[in-house]
């Protein structure tokens, strides 16, 4: 484990390790554009230069290797204006578009820029001109002009997604990134490259021109995809989500995500979601504060038990949530009620073990393996049969069910929406609005669910990894996650502090009205 | 439709294995369509990436990354004069510019009977015999404009 | 004092080109000594005659040799026939008049660095050197000095020629490494150097045409016979190519030392009449350029040159004359070097560009004398950044020029701003 000196400050690294590695491991900054940990080196941007005591030239810290005893400074004069001039070199050429950027804001140039006490450019000659708008495929849009040349995204496309749709044509300043007519850029992680580009040349078609990142807010998060369990960060504000990137985690996911998995903040957003308790048949529902729904249906539950005993109810569960609100239903249905009539809904199961090679896997549920493991916890097993039986054969009375969140990985929700509709009544409990409810002849009470953004929670991969995450933000203030919801089915109230806000979204002081008047 | 000739087809195999890495081949793959068809059009790249399967965006880099490489339509003559430093000092740029105004064409474009394109070109290697051009594969080296005129209405200007 | 024709003794004859007419002049007759000699022995020799690059850099070649490592993986040797450097023909000569000698020098070299696989690497342009060179490979072939169990030796190896496609990049040795390997021709990061990760991670040695070709004369006559010729720290003869203002312009072979002023005015038929020296050029257009004084003080050799504050480099001797401006010879050489640049890195692919827009500004009247400075700032800040050294190619004579020949560029654009009546473009 080599040890050296970093502006003055002792680092030890691993065997191998660059100086540049060096300084991310001691958090001392160094001003870099082409380099990025999970990438080849390129060490084109000429920006991460470090005087070595005892080498007269300055050298490029990303490909240097640390030897023992090596005395590195980035800070010495000589470095800073050397620095300076490489980013100016960077800027004069670049076209003045932060207005109409998205980077703007997260921009790596802007950032140097301002560091760099924002000098006057000494550029005076007409900027070289390319294309700008470009499609590049069907997730991103290039703009050349921008483009700072520092090949994150074509290495990226040659060694990460291998796919070889990304070159650099032309030599000099005349170089353009690039696809071939006829091989857009289209795979399952062409998002990344909107990640690791710097500056603005490349965007995501689905961010562009929607939202200003200074008004956004970060927060972490699993992605609730697939089995992988990539870690997220969900860029939102009051409005709602605007958009998903990964987060680091050299075991799960690395430094990427999947297209696909990105288009999971949809889901969140308002629209779409159902904002509070219904109940009603055939399509005419009544609107319902959620805690009310919670109750009424929570009764309805405990009298069919007391009268036609525990096998009369099922609870059917899809693997879309966390492993504390299975404990807590299951604990609620399974030692409460005492019974044993558990169902796994799964969406899927001939592509369950599809693998892309990358990230993606078919079991498009974020906690299968959560769910698989409570119910064993549980001891329950039940077979699709015995519900398909009980529910013909008019057994079973009342089904309650734990939705899909994520509805467009389930391709069978009209047919089992209308399949557990055969019982009498239905308790649906989804975060989502469907109208094919609408179409359900049993009593049904629709209870809104919290999304994995609006809860704290942990999901477990489909290795085993148990993983947690924070509440991100509340979209929906009437929904509730599955714990809550077993309190209120069980009869008992909730926390004082869990209170859902009024319908439609506006925040009420719930423990306040729940105490009445003075 | 752009197509190889099945000649230029068992070239471009040959050559995949003639050196010790198949992208090798991907210069001598670009000559052989040039040679073939004066000039290499975007559909020869799909056709050689699938050939050779190679990448199409390795292949277009490789492409775009030579001069040698027309990648638009060119004269039969294509004409290269010099006008780097030695020429540039022995009129090299006012024999471009005389060959244009002779033959009626304007700097890189095809002339309207498709016979010439005349264009101005780094270093070839030639600075004793300044000025000089090159002419398809062939260097005319010691030329005036009047000798560079004759020589080229030889080979059909 | 005429020229030394050490390598280019036989290049008059028009057979020497062909495998008779070079075996009739004392061809392939040092292969079969070099055969007989231990490969050690071989580098040995090399290093005694201290045998510079007669590329550009003047790297001793048999310490180049020496860095490959004992690790037993295969080996190449590339020889570096690219020559893109303005003002330098002279491979080209050694190629089309002498390809043999060229091929007997490589498997001598490949044989010292037991190499089994060697390529020619000749620019694309040089079209009829390729065809030269591929007749006289397989010439060579079929008489038993290429292929397996040479001269029955034992040892194997196999040649052949690559084309280049017109890249002058391709010049620097890891740009012709990533050509070769079916790569844009775009320099590599040093370390690791090619000696000891080059052609396809492989340990590799590069050398120039002139280089391989004088391997052989120094095992034919031995390593201090070599060093008769030249300086001490400069030994050997060396093909320059004297080009621009000079009455008979053209390659010569003369020993390392020899004064500037006797090639220009003594070989080379001196300046036209009437024509005074004003600047010369003296190893191709990346070299700083001597002024007219500097130059017939100059001898041509490595260190002298460079305690000029030039370099040897190409050994490609531009001469010019009082009827050039330099500023217009300045803007033509930026104009290349920002053709050619690979675009890797930032400081050159901008740099490149922005000098060359100056110095077209500054040509065209749009400059002012600040910009004489902006250029000197701008490639004072472009050097020893680079992944390779285009960049300070471009910006040492873009130095040198405006630096010794500035009151040149302020006349020019005092001239200019007095023609547009004061007026200037912003």
């Amino acid at each position: 484990m080599p040890k050296l000196k970093i502006n003055g400050k002792d680092v030890e690294v691993p065997q191998g390790s660059t100086i540049i590695q060096a300084f991310k491991a001691s958090g001392v900054e160094i001003c870099h554009y082409c380099w990025h940990p999970g990438l080849s080196v390129a060490g084109v941007c000429r920006l991460c230069m470090v005087q070595i005591e005892g080498i007269p030239k300055l050298q490029i810290a990303c490909n240097t290797e640390v030897k023992e005893g090596m005395v590195v400074n980035n800070t010495a004069q000589g470095v800073q204006e050397t620095v300076k001039w490489g980013l100016d070199f960077h800027l004069i050429n670049h076209p003045l578009d932060c207005p109409i950027c998205d980077q703007a804001g997260e921009c790596g140039l802007q950032d140097q820029y301002m560091q760099f006490g924002q000098y006057d450019p000494q550029m005076a000659e007409h900027k070289v001109k390319k294309h700008k708008v470009i499609d590049l495929g069907p997730t991103v849009v290039l703009d050349s002009e921008r483009c700072i040349l520092c090949s994150r995204c074509v290495r990226f496309m040659d060694e990460v997604s291998k796919t070889h749709e990304l070159g650099i044509f032309n030599r000099g300043d005349r170089s353009e990134i690039g696809t071939v007519e006829g091989k857009p850029l289209a795979n399952n992680y062409s998002l990344n490259t909107v990640d690791i580009c710097p500056v603005g040349a490349l965007t995501s078609k689905d961010f562009r021109f929607r939202q200003r990142v200074w008004y956004l807010k970060e927060a972490d998060s699993i992605c609730p995809g697939c089995s992988t369990g990539c870690n997220v960060k969900v860029s939102y504000n009051e409005e709602g989500l605007w958009r998903i990137k990964p987060r680091e985690n050299k075991e799960v996911n690395g430094y990427w995500m999947c297209d696909v998995g990105r288009d999971s903040y949809k889901f969140v957003n308002l629209k779409g979601r159902l904002l509070g308790g219904r109940v009603g048949r055939r399509g005419s529902w009544q609107d319902v504060d959620v805690v009310d729904a919670a109750r009424s249906a929570g009764l309805k539950l405990r009298e069919t038990v007391e009268k036609f005993g525990p096998d009369s109810v099922a609870l059917v569960l899809t693997g879309q949530f966390t492993n504390e609100e299975y404990k807590d239903l299951l604990g609620f249905f399974v030692s409460n009620l005492k019974s044993k009539n558990v169902f796994h809904w799964l969406n899927n199961p001939d592509k369950v073990n599809e693998f892309d090679g990358l990230l993606f896997r078919g079991d498009r549920n974020p906690n299968t393996k959560g769910l698989v493991g409570a119910m064993i916890a549980a001891g329950v097993s039940g077979k699709w049969e015995s519900l398909q039986s009980g529910l013909a054969g008019k057994k079973i009375k009342l089904v309650l069910v734990a939705g899909p969140e994520n509805q467009a990985v389930f391709p069978d929700l009209e047919e089992k929406v209308k399949f557990l509709g055969q019982a009498e009544s239905l308790v649906w409990m989804t975060s989502g609005t469907s109208t094919v409810l609408d179409q359900v002849m049993a009593e049904t009470w629709q209870i809104p669910l919290k999304t994995y953004i609006e809860k704290a929670g942990s999901f477990t991969t489909y290795q085993g990894k148990v993983q947690s995450f924070k509440l991100g933000t509340t979209i929906v203030a009437q929904a509730l996650n599955l714990s809550e919801v077993a309190e209120l089915l069980a009869g008992r109230d909730l926390n004082w502090n869990l209170r859902p806000g009024g319908v439609g979204g506006v925040k009420v002081n719930y423990s306040t009205a729940q105490r009445g008047a003075l | 439709m752009f197509k190889l000739s099945k000649d230029s087809e068992e070239f471009v195999k040959k050559e995949l294995t003639r050196y010790e890495t198949t992208y090798s081949a991907i210069i001598p793959a670009l000559f052989r369509v040039q040679k073939e068809n004066g000039w290499v059009p975007p559909e020869a790249v799909p056709a050689l990436s699938q050939l050779m399967k190679i990448p199409e965006a390795h292949i277009n880099e490789v492409l775009y990354f030579y001069t040698m490489f027309n990648k638009k339509p060119v004269g039969k003559l294509h004409v290269q004069v010099c006008t780097n430093i030695s020429c540039a000092m022995n009129g090299g740029r006012e024999l471009a510019e005389s060959l244009c105004k002779t033959f009626n064409v304007k700097e890189g474009a095809v002339s309207n009977d498709g016979k010439i394109t005349i264009s101005r070109v780094e270093c070839l290697g030639s600075c004793g015999t300044a000025p000089m051009m090159q002419v398809n594969d062939r260097y005319l080296e010691n030329l005036t404009p009047e000798l560079a005129v004759r020589q080229l209405k030889e080979m059909g200007a | 004092m005429g020229q030394t024709r050490l390598l280019t003794e036989h290049y008059d004859k028009p057979e020497f080109q062909k495998l008779d007419g070079y075996k009739k002049h004392g061809g392939y007759a040092v292969l079969p000594k070099a055969l007989g000699m231990d490969p050690k022995a071989i580098t040995e020799q090399v290093k005694a005659s201290g045998l510079r690059g007669r590329g550009g850099a003047g790297f001793p070649t048999g310490t180049k040799w020496s860095f490959l490592p004992a690790n037993g993986e295969p080996r190449y040797l590339l020889c570096n026939a690219d020559e893109g450097e303005p003002g330098t023909f002279k491979d080209r000569l050694m190629m089309e008049r002498a390809p043999h000698q060229l091929i007997e020098g490589m498997i001598i070299s490949a044989f010292a660095i037991a190499s089994k696989k060697s390529y020619i690497y000749v620019r694309g342009e040089y079209d009829y050197s390729k065809a030269v060179l591929r007749t006289a490979l397989d010439e060579a072939y079929q008489a038993g000095y290429l292929g397996k169990n040479i001269l029955g030796s034992g040892f194997d190896h196999d040649m052949d020629v690559y084309s280049g496609a017109g890249a002058y990049i391709c010049g620097e040795e890891t740009g012709m490494i990533s050509s070769l390997e079916g790569l844009k021709g775009q320099p590599k990061l040093k370390p690791p150097f090619p000696a000891v990760k080059g052609y396809l991670r492989k340990p590799t040695i590069v050398n120039n045409v002139e280089t391989l070709a004088a391997v052989k004369y120094i095992i034919r006559d031995g390593g201090a016979a070599y060093r008769k010729y030249g300086t001490e720290k400069s030994p050997g003869t060396k093909l320059f190519s004297v080009s621009g203002s000079v009455v008979k312009p053209g390659n010569i072979e003369v020993p390392l030392g020899m004064p500037l002023k006797d090639i220009i005015f003594d070989l080379c038929g001196g300046l036209k009449p009437g024509r005074k020296l004003k600047a010369v050029i003296p190893g191709g257009s990346s070299a700083p350029v001597l002024t007219a004084d500097e130059a017939m003080k100059a001898a041509m050799d490595y260190e002298c040159l460079a305690q000029m504050g030039s370099m040897l480099g190409s050994g490609a001797i531009i001469v010019i004359d009082d009827s050039h401006s330099m500023v217009d010879l300045l803007q033509v050489t930026l104009h290349f070097y920002h053709h050619e640049s690979c675009g890797q890195c930032t400081p050159c692919r901008e740099g490149t560009g922005w000098i060359s827009k100056i110095l077209h500004d500054i040509v065209a009247g749009h400059a002012e004398t600040k910009d004489i400075d902006l250029v000197k700032k701008i490639s004072e800040q472009m050097m020893g950044k680079t992944i390779c050294a285009l960049s300070d190619a471009a910006a040492m004579p873009a130095i040198s020029f405006v630096t010794k020949f500035r009151s040149e560029f302020e006349q020019h654009i005092q001239a200019a701003k007095s023609a547009s009546g004061g007026l200037h473009h912003a």
